[in-house]
């Protein structure tokens, strides 16, 4: 291998480590400035796969007719790049109070238009970088494979992904993650440019070098001033694996933010009170609790009853030492605190509870829904003793219930009654659900009172609040008829989605249409080849967002175990590739036979999900993951090669890859998996890849040479 | 060392100058203030071609329009004065132009109907411990982001669940219950102009109580035409800076003080309401002039109320306002002058009791909506025999 290839395949293995990190840190930024919802994450990655395909085929277009391929220019490329990446953090951070009111949410055309436009710069470049060095090289060696570069970009994805997730993410803040991510990019370009530039080498290379790194170095200087509040002041930050928390000191009043939102404050009494009392009201003489997930006061409240224990699970270790620190959680007597998903320890533990009590955010996320399904409600039902109650609560209204709101609760009042015999929802800020097998006392005062228990909320405003007339009118008023939630069909995600849609006016609908009209018009004018990369890229993001959800019900959110799942569905594509670029004569056949291959494991997921569910071993997903991107890596040479291999048949392929990519994560999450559940989602990419294999099955070889289009 | 030549000066000029750029960019952001972010006004706009093909039973023409050029209709209720052209709706989502007609479709059709105690409006000085038979339908001139009725008050009359009940049986079912008092109220009661006057007409022969809630975004005309049968009202007046009004309410201030004047002028029973949202409404500086604008126009003797914010609607990304904000609030408005200042949703605070402003003895304590001590005798403190403002027991 000559110098200069060696020094160039360096920077496309540097672009792949520097990009997959820009793209998992801008994943987090959007996640802590907008809302955190499953169509939110969708389009964030939809964005930058499409942008990522325009910048392929830009690349085709421009060059080599108006911009001639030179290493010295892919080093420009590089630097730009790479400056870029620290650029649209900062972007991303500083105008959306540019151009959204501050404090406020954003509808989802508005938030679809900034991450595209935001994105755009950086994910047009990255899509332009990876077939521009492929004509970097083949200025001098004009047959060279683009496998190759496919494959070395795969390198550097999996390390990249790597390194965050199993890294950077513990030891750095998004700004120095950016740079020390970036660092070696800056350096294979310097490489680069040092072996081939003649005149003036490091006159030129030293101060693009130098300006690059100053760049990412300003934005870790003014990385605190970018996250200080403008009320108040920013006394703890961290980027926990999970998200960005951050604790905010306001006259007094500490408040913590997760993703921006504020979830819990040092002076919210109602909800504290409401939170433990509305259940504890309920019992006899209660001992043992557990609480998923906590609000700010309640260990004050719980104390009240004098408990033997207090089981505390929550997720983020994190969180946990920032509520201890700041004083938003007590410690109080018979208090455990257990760092672990909620679902998995109650999956775990044999204990028995007195009261079960869910402090969590709405179930717009996969992550979260898994905590409102009948399974779950089932198994909190084994972990109560037999007048034990459960407790949960959903955002409130003041006065009126909208209709999106009333199928909500609906869905989870259907779904939590066919566990429990009474179901009573209390109306106010938060809806709070009471679930028992005992009936349900409406006047917690008078029992608060026999208890001889004080509470400063309850005592004076309950009665004028929470009127017989404005329990019974809400109770009246959920539909049995509304579907329940279920960990294979979120149901509950739809009304989500619905919910927030309303709450901005709004509609999918013009997006969705004018997405299908784009991607027919694609379609049409791919072939079939591509056809197949598309299918493949759109299966593989499906199939892994697939697994994921599938991963979360059965075992909970482990963390690591969920990164090695994304670690393996990258990691498999190397090898493929290897293998394929060795095997690409094979040509149709061998495109026909992974097809194949492809729709058998899909059969066997989705068997193994109908008839396994969390009797799986965790294995399981790991193998299947590692072979899905197997066969998807080993398809991108061999299509490739059947597509002639030339310039344009590079830019096309990858582009077809990418752009399949965005279609099957969009389509998998808002569509497949809200509205036909996981096992008709599995169901429906393999109707896609049965397409693609019926299409590259029926391709006629004669027409290989003339590059038909698919229809 | 080579001279370098032009091309490579313009690349290291673009290069030095973009990191000043971004560095430039950095620095000017890292103290930017937020007043001034994202649009400077969401005022509502007119819904073209929304209105229904017919009429539906629960309709009224307009109490007060002017017919224009082809048959287009101007609303006189509020300051937005809607041009209306034929199948067009108000900002309010409640009238509709029907063939040069202006029609309201929120008459008879209430969507929440409570009975809630006095002190929830709140009004702290009208008839304390009573029940007040409250009722709103759909709509509102504004379009508050932190919204805490955004279900009804952003919804169109027929997009919602809603009661059969005309103003007579508002009445009848108001007395039914017990309540002392009418409350027109959750969402914006402007909206519904025709349905309320004719409620409080019919309310004011039976002996019943008037009670407004309301941003007080309304025109002169029929404020006083509704002032002959109100007894009482509580105006939001949402903050003393018109940029504010424009950006988080989509409505301007200058009404609302005409409205609080008006109010005063006519002798109506007034308590005045500010929500403090952290980074917005809690300037020191601007409560000071708003107390003054008090001062100056209403007198001492209003009720006025600093509400604590919670994340609500579309403002959800803000924290609650911090309890000692609304204390030193309290405090400064009391310093400037005004004798009954209190702090809402805030339970167990100094500031939701009643203290004689002659001799600063507590008259009533308040537990949420229970009155454990009233020490007024009449209208007056029952230590110092001082008359206190207010519409008593």
């Amino acid at each position: 291998m000559k110098k200069n290839e060696r020094a160039t395949l360096l920077v496309i293995i540097a672009t792949g480590i520097s990009s997959v990190a820009v793209q998992l840190i801008t994943i987090r930024e959007f996640l802590a400035q907008f809302h955190g919802n499953e169509f939110v994450i969708s389009l964030i990655l939809f964005s930058w796969l499409i942008l990522g395909g325009i910048g392929t085929l830009v690349a085709h277009l421009i060059t080599p007719h108006y911009w001639q391929p030179s290493p010295s220019r892919l080093c420009c490329l590089s630097f730009i790049l790479t400056a870029l990446s620290a650029i649209q953090i900062f972007i991303i951070r500083e105008l959306r109070d540019f151009f959204f009111i501050h404090g406020s949410s954003v509808g989802f055309y508005p938030t679809l238009a900034y991450i595209f436009f935001t994105i755009a710069p950086y994910c047009l470049l990255v899509g332009f970088v990876l077939p521009y060095s492929l004509f970097v090289l083949r200025t001098e060696t004009p047959d060279y494979s683009g496998a190759r570069i496919y494959i070395a970009d795969n390198i550097g994805d999996i390390t990249g992904g790597a390194f965050f997730l199993f890294a950077l993410v513990f030891l750095v803040t998004p700004f120095e993650a950016i740079f020390l991510a970036g660092l070696p990019l800056v350096a294979a370009s310097f490489f680069l440019f040092s072996l081939t530039e003649k005149q003036r080498k490091y006159l030129k290379i030293i101060p693009g070098a130098a300006i690059t790194l100053l760049v990412l170095a300003t934005g870790i200087f003014f990385e605190p001033f970018s996250l200080a509040p403008s009320e108040g002041e920013l006394v703890h930050y961290r980027e926990s694996r999970y998200g960005r928390i951050a604790v905010h000191k306001d006259n007094g009043q500490f408040t913590l933010f997760i993703d921006g939102v504020p979830v819990l404050s040092s002076q919210n009494q109602s909800i504290a009170e409401e939170t433990i009392h509305y259940p504890m009201a309920q019992l006899n003489n209660p001992q043992r609790i557990l609480l998923i997930s906590g609000e700010g006061g309640i260990m004050k409240e719980l104390k009240k009853y004098g408990l033997k224990t207090v089981d505390y699970v929550e997720l983020d270790p994190d969180i946990i030492s920032v509520q201890f620190k700041f004083g938003l959680i007590e410690n109080i007597e018979g208090l455990n605190v257990i760092n672990q998903d909620g679902r998995a320890f109650l999956a775990d533990s044999d204990k028995i509870y007195d009261a079960i009590v869910l402090n969590l955010p709405e179930p717009d996320t996969f992550q979260v829904n898994r905590f409102f399904t009948d399974q779950f409600f089932s198994l909190v039902k084994k972990r109560l003793a037999p007048d034990g109650v459960l407790s949960f609560s959903m955002e409130g209204y003041d006065n009126y219930l909208a209709e999106p709101q009333r199928q909500k609760l609906s869905s989870l009042y259907n779904t939590v009654k066919n566990h429990f015999k009474h179901v009573l929802l209390m109306p106010g800020l938060k809806i709070f659900f009471l679930c028992q097998d005992i009936s349900i006392k409406t006047d917690i005062p008078a029992r608060l009172k026999e208890k001889g228990i004080n509470t400063l909320y309850i005592r004076g405003y309950y009665y004028g609040n929470l009127t017989k007339e404005r329990i019974s009118g809400l109770n009246d008023l959920m539909d049995p008829n509304t579907p329940k939630n279920s960990d294979n069909s979120p149901f509950l995600m739809r009304l989500m989605f619905s919910q927030w849609f309303a709450k901005f006016s709004s509609s999918p609908v013009g997006f969705i249409a004018a997405l299908i009209v784009l991607t027919f018009i694609y379609l049409f004018r791919i072939k079939r080849e591509e056809f197949v990369l598309f299918s493949t890229g759109a299966m593989t993001m499906g199939s892994e967002i697939l697994v994921i959800f599938a991963f979360q019900i059965f075992y909970g959110y482990i963390y690591f175990q969920i990164g090695i799942i994304i670690t393996v569905f990258l990691a498999g594509l190397l090898p493929g590739a290897l293998l394929g670029d060795k095997l690409r004569e094979g040509g149709k056949h061998i495109l026909v036979l992974t097809d194949g291959l492809l729709v058998f494991m899909m059969v066997i997921l989705m068997l193994a999900l109908k008839m396994g569910g969390d009797r799986l071993p965790s294995f399981f997903f790991l193998i299947f993951g590692f072979m899905v991107s197997l066969a998807c890596g080993f398809q991108f040479p061999v299509a490739l090669h059947l597509g002639g291999g030339g310039n344009s048949a590079v830019t096309r392929s990858f582009s077809a890859d990418l752009i399949g990519a965005a279609c099957g994560t969009l389509i998998t999450s808002l569509v497949l998996l809200p509205y036909f559940g996981l096992i008709w989602a599995t169901a429906g990419l393999i109707v896609l890849k049965l397409a693609s294999l019926i299409v590259i099955g029926t391709r006629n070889e004669k027409y290989k040479q003339k590059g038909f289009s698919l229809l | 060392m080579k001279n370098i030549n032009r091309r490579d000066f313009l690349y290291y000029s673009g290069a030095f100058l973009s990191t000043a750029m971004f560095a430039d960019v950095c620095r000017s952001f890292a103290g930017d203030g937020h007043v001034t972010s994202g649009p400077d006004d969401i005022s509502g706009k007119i819904f073209k071609n929304d209105a229904p093909k017919t009429l539906w039973k629960w309709s009224h023409e307009g109490f007060l329009y002017s017919k224009i050029e082809n048959k287009k209709v101007v609303c006189g209720i509020c300051p937005n004065r809607c041009i209306l052209a034929p199948g067009d709706r108000s900002i309010c989502r409640s009238k509709v132009n029907m063939d040069g007609t202006l029609y309201s479709l929120a008459y008879g059709n209430p969507c929440a109907v409570h009975n809630d105690p006095v002190e929830k409006k709140p009004l702290f000085h009208f008839r304390p411990g009573s029940m007040v038979f409250s009722l709103a339908a759909t709509g509102c001139n504004f379009r508050c982001l932190n919204c805490q009725n955004w279900e009804i008050s952003q919804a169109k009359p027929h997009e919602v669940r809603h009661y059969e009940l005309f103003p007579a049986e508002a009445v009848e079912t108001a007395r039914r219950l017990g309540s002392e008092s009418i409350a027109y109220t959750y969402s914006e009661a402007i909206t519904f102009f025709e349905y309320m006057i004719d409620i409080a007409r019919l309310a004011k022969e039976k002996g019943l109580h008037n009670l407004w809630i309301s941003n007080g975004y309304i025109n002169q005309g029929p404020l006083l035409e509704f002032c002959k049968v109100l007894d009482g009202a509580n105006i939001n007046l949402k903050s003393y800076s018109d940029d504010i009004y424009r950006k988080l309410n989509g409505g301007r201030l200058q009404p609302v003080l005409n409205t609080l004047k008006t109010l005063h002028e006519q002798r109506i029973h007034l308590e005045v309401t500010t929500l403090v949202v952290p980074g917005y409404i809690d300037d020191e500086e601007m409560i000071k002039k708003m107390c003054g604008w008090i001062l100056d126009n209403l007198g001492p003797d209003y009720p006025l109320h600093f509400l604590r914010f919670f994340p609500k609607y579309k403002l959800d990304r803000l924290a609650p306002t911090p309890v000692s904000t609304l204390t030193r609030f309290r405090e400064l408005a009391i310093k400037e002058g005004v004798r009954y200042v209190y702090v809402g949703n805030v339970p167990n605070h100094e500031g939701n009791n009643t203290y004689c402003h002659n001799c600063s003895k507590l008259l009533i304590e308040r537990e949420g909506y229970f009155l454990p001590v009233y020490n007024l005798s009449g209208n007056k403190c029952k230590f110092c025999g001082t008359k206190i403002p207010g519409v008593w027991n």
